[in-house]
């Protein structure tokens, strides 16, 4: 097939699909319905190491994990979720929430919409474990 | 020796049929509120990495064609381009296929350019697209040499790789239950690709079959999906970006920094690269027997059962 035809089909095939799938309401992320799915999400990625404590916050957006090996997070990948230890991270305060980043490729960044209590809690313990 | 065979570029001509496909699904999806889940950003994911590994190809395909023409070049047989040569071809480029995919779950240099098409947490027909886009630097071109020696075309070889890919796409869905269950023991199915998708214990390292499930009946490979047992996908630890470089590139760096530690022996820098996706030269990390023996550790009443066998 001519690239002349092939690229500019590609690429009004993924524009297309993607706004359809925002328009029919398919980008809304993840929120943990309570503590016990935060806290099944974290154990869907750390089985062996399940939390002593799980800090939902006020949105559901994510979860701050404490373990007996340490503090980790959980947060929306999408529709779904993923889990990281907060072993190495740096964390910092930012419109909204706070910013956490990881030495590590596959999640570099994540940012956690927090109301300002949340947001200072958080890295009060944060500074503390990380 | 035959040296001007042109076959159609398969893939790129089933490309509508694809974008056909995915929207048929996804209405399916949404006005049956069945048969599988589709999220914007993971679906874009993985819908340039398609187009990315259709740019690899284009721009890295030289590498396997010049090796192909060379082993052609000096074999001795050619065994022509009857229909029946095209079959033959097609069946054991399947067997070519089974090994490549399992070297690919087993020797993580090659797992780290097929580990994007697992990183979706989905799985729908864009997940099907979810594809490498450095499989030229896996080497695995070799495994399609004896093919070549033994006198199938170089042309007619890639053909029949084309039409395997193009069986591949619609095996990932959940909007197909079970097939009839003289298809489900001869060929790949969606819920036999399904439990190769899955990060549960019980399914690691299960059904690489590409067309025929049979290899995997015959190696040994073979797990059924079980109605008790939801399929989970993903990797073992779910990537934290959507991010489509990252996503291409991230095993490939986790090896070098690995190799790169300090105070390892030259073999544990070399099994950092090719052993099987997470060894660790000092026990840390968990290979696929060790997360089965944990998962039977908490769970004793699986064993015995598919899976854990």
């Amino acid at each position: 097939m001519p690239l002349s035809i092939l690229i500019p089909m590609v690429v009004i095939g993924i524009a297309g699909i993607a706004v359809l799938l925002h328009l029919l309401g398919l980008s809304r992320p993840r929120r943990f319905d309570d503590e016990a799915a935060a806290r099944a999400a974290w154990l869907r990625e750390f089985p062996a190491n399940p939390p002593a404590r799980v800090i939902l916050c006020h949105d559901r957006s994510a979860a701050l994990i404490e373990t007996v090996q340490g503090a980790g997070v959980v947060w929306p990948m999408g529709a779904d979720s993923t889990a990281r230890p907060l072993a190495g991270a740096r964390i910092a305060p930012a419109a909204g929430g706070i910013i956490i980043h990881l030495p590590d490729f596959t999640a570099p960044r994540i940012r956690l919409r927090l109301d300002a209590d949340e947001a200072r809690q958080w890295l009060s313990k944060l500074e503390q474990t990380a | 020796m035959t040296d001007q065979i042109t076959y159609p570029d398969v893939v790129n001509f089933a490309v509508p049929l694809f974008i056909a496909a995915i929207l048929i699904e996804l209405a399916w999806i949404v006005t049956k509120k069945r048969g599988g889940r589709y999220e914007t950003r993971d679906a874009l994911t993985s819908l340039i990495m398609g187009a990315g590994n259709v740019a690899s190809g284009i721009v890295l395909g030289f590498v396997a064609w010049g090796f192909f023409m060379a082993l052609w070049a000096i074999t001795p047989l050619d065994l022509g381009t009857a229909w029946w040569v095209v079959v033959l071809c097609f069946v054991l480029d399947d067997l070519r296929y089974y090994w490549v995919h399992r070297f690919g779950h087993r020797i993580r240099w090659v797992w780290a350019s097929h580990v994007n098409h697992h990183s979706s947490q989905h799985y729908n027909l864009t997940t099907a697209l979810r594809q490498t886009w450095t499989g030229t630097f896996t080497f695995m071109m070799v495994v399609r040499a004896p093919l070549i020696l033994l006198g199938f075309h170089p042309a007619m070889v890639l053909f029949v790789g084309g039409l395997n890919l193009i069986y591949q796409f619609w095996i990932h869905t959940e909007a197909i239950g079970r097939m009839p269950r003289w298809f489900e023991w001869l060929m790949n199915t969606p819920s036999h690709h399904r439990v190769h998708h899955g990060r549960n214990a019980r399914y690691l390292d299960a059904n690489y079959a590409g067309v025929f499930i049979i290899w995997d009946r015959l190696f040994g490979t073979f797990v059924p999906e079980q109605d008790d047992e939801k399929v989970d996908y993903g990797l073992v630890h779910n990537l934290g970006t959507f991010n489509p470089l990252r996503v291409a590139f991230h095993e490939w760096l986790a090896i070098f920094r690995d190799m790169a530690q300090p105070g390892l022996t030259l073999r544990q820098r070399l099994a950092y690269a090719v052993a099987p996706p997470g060894w660790s030269h000092d026990g840390s990390r968990q290979m696929t027997p060790e997360i089965k023996a944990a998962h039977l550790a908490r769970h004793p009443e699986d064993a015995g059962t598919p899976g854990f066998d």
